[in-house]
């Protein structure tokens, strides 16, 4: 808050203006301001109720047509489940492979050096901005369809994700342990095994087990666009009109979130 | 306590001569402090705070490079060394600061079994294991604190004073030839205090350790130290026995606005 009403002030008659006039005034027009952005986005995504409404006959249809679920299909879910599981469990793990050495550069208490931390932080924040669905459809290109170019996809974006949280762990962290190993004479290698990992370790392995859970619902989305799981049989059977087919695939796929889900809290608290 | 039961060198001395430490900011924590401290000789460091006694146990402690001056462990030139050899020298100066500075979520064994780690360079020991050859001495360094019945129990379930201890008998396990303390009772109650002054005036008296020990409290420094160092503004204002200094050289140092 430098200016008022566009007028640049000294610094004593805004410190006299701001308390008065800024409490009225900034929450009017922080709510106006949000009433604009809102009105334009609802313009621009061409948002009709009424379409809802005119909607929900073929809504109910395809319900109708979705009820009960193909049960007899359920042992042919279970390879794409399997493979669902499989691309996050491969991704995630490959993920904090790569992820642990790239926090420690990225970290700035435990950088070796300059060039190394912006190196890192380049590489972190780059497989972060990407999707990971943006990831799948490159590597779909690249190594063809199925579940390894989704698993490649998965565990890209993690690596962004994860190095990044990791590094805020290792930045979080108590440097005193650090100190005194140091001056027990302990190298720099027994210094990182001997007081880094034990301090850190923990929330590292909680953090992994939140990203595992989350590439669990990544992977599912992926095989839309040809990276095998319960995606890609998704989309075959909208694709056939089999709503049945379609249910019971949305079915399993709640069941394998639910429980990855209580799993992964489950563990997580138990190591906190 | 056994004497001289934790080092195999002899005790050294702690020349520090004429430290100077200009920060990169430009402020001048020490100009010109001299201390030579023979073994089993305990030494208080007072002053307010700014004064310098924490940059100067840092500069002795080879934590930090003076800008200008020398520190001599036993005759070997701290100053010049780097990498290896620094850590090499490190290991003969045991370190206590104003916190444990323990591995909290692992047990108390280990945690003095780190203390070690400087004599077992290896791929082991670099890859997180600990040197279990060195138990039983580790155990006798928790012994020489009281505290051998707590080497199982995690560390972050011991108390300000127990954690202190702990720290000490990770000091021990490095085989000192000096014990520097940076503030060791600082955070501590009075009477988990006095066991950590018992504890390190001990080290001096039976042990022969020279002790460097950087203290808030005048009142601890006059009972437990040999000598009392006095710093204002990175100036030495009196070195002298602890007995003879007065009340009033004491005063002096906390007097004024002091930065």
């Amino acid at each position: 808050m430098n200016q008022i009403d566009g007028i640049a002030l000294p610094a004593e008659a805004r410190q006299a203006l701001l308390p008065r006039h800024a409490s009225r005034a900034l929450p009017f027009f922080g709510v106006l301001l949000f009433l604009v952005v809102l009105g334009q986005a609802a313009i621009v995504v061409q948002a009709r109720p009424q379409d809802l409404i005119s909607g929900a006959h073929g809504m109910a249809d395809i319900l109708r047509r979705s009820f009960p679920p193909d049960f007899s299909k359920i042992g042919d879910t279970f390879e794409p489940a399997l493979e669902t599981l499989d691309i996050a469990i491969f991704g995630t793990t490959a993920a904090v492979l790569m992820a642990l050495p790239l926090a420690v550069l990225a970290a700035r208490n435990t950088t070796p050096a300059r060039p190394f931390y912006v190196l890192a932080r380049g590489i972190i924040a780059l497989c972060r901005s990407v999707p990971d669905l943006v990831w799948a459809l490159l590597f779909v290109t690249a190594v063809g369809l199925g579940p390894f170019p989704g698993a490649l996809a998965v565990s890209v974006h993690s690596i962004g994700m994860l190095g990044r949280l990791f590094s805020e762990v290792v930045e979080d962290m108590d440097m005193g342990p650090v100190e005194a190993l140091t001056m027990a004479g302990a190298s720099r290698l027994q210094v990182f095994s001997h007081a880094v990992v034990p301090s850190v370790l923990p929330s590292l392995l909680g953090i992994a087990l939140y990203r595992l859970d989350e590439n669990i619902r990544a992977s599912l989305v992926l095989g839309f666009v040809g990276a095998g799981g319960l995606g890609f049989q998704l989309l075959t059977a909208m694709n056939l009109f089999q709503y049945r087919t379609v249910s019971l695939l949305l079915l399993v796929t709640f069941g394998i979130v639910m429980v990855a889900e209580r799993l992964s809290a489950a563990l997580r608290a138990r190591i906190a | 306590m056994h004497p001289a039961m934790f080092h195999t060198a002899a005790p050294g001395m702690i020349e520090a001569e004429n430290l100077v430490m200009r920060y990169p900011t430009g402020r001048l924590a020490l100009s010109g402090a001299t201390l030579t401290i023979a073994p089993g000789d305990l030494v208080a460091v007072l002053g307010h705070n700014g004064s310098g006694k924490s940059t100067m146990l840092r500069c002795i402690a080879g934590l930090l490079r003076p800008t200008a001056g020398a520190v001599r462990v036993a005759g070997e030139e701290l100053t010049r060394l780097t990498g290896r050899k620094l850590a090499d020298a490190r290991m003969a100066l045991g370190m206590i600061f104003q916190h444990g500075h323990l591995v909290r979520r692992r047990s108390v064994i280990a945690n003095v079994l780190c203390g070690t780690l400087g004599r077992h360079r290896g791929v082991a020991t670099s890859l997180g294991a600990l040197p279990w050859s060195e138990a039983d001495f580790a155990e006798q360094c928790l012994d020489a604190v009281g505290l051998a019945s707590l080497a199982r129990q995690r560390a972050d379930t011991l108390s300000g004073g127990q954690a202190q201890r702990v720290a000490i008998a990770r000091a021990l396990a490095q085989r000192p030839q000096a014990m520097l303390a940076d503030e060791p009772v600082a955070s501590l109650d009075p009477e988990a205090a006095e066991e950590i002054m018992r504890l390190l005036r001990g080290l001096a008296s039976n042990e022969g350790l020279p002790v460097v020990c950087v203290l808030h409290q005048p009142e601890l420094a006059r009972r437990y130290a040999d000598r009392i160092l006095g710093l204002r503004q990175g100036r030495t204002v009196f070195l002298d026995d602890a007995e003879t200094v007065t009340p009033q050289q004491i005063a002096s140092l906390y007097e004024g606005n002091a930065p």
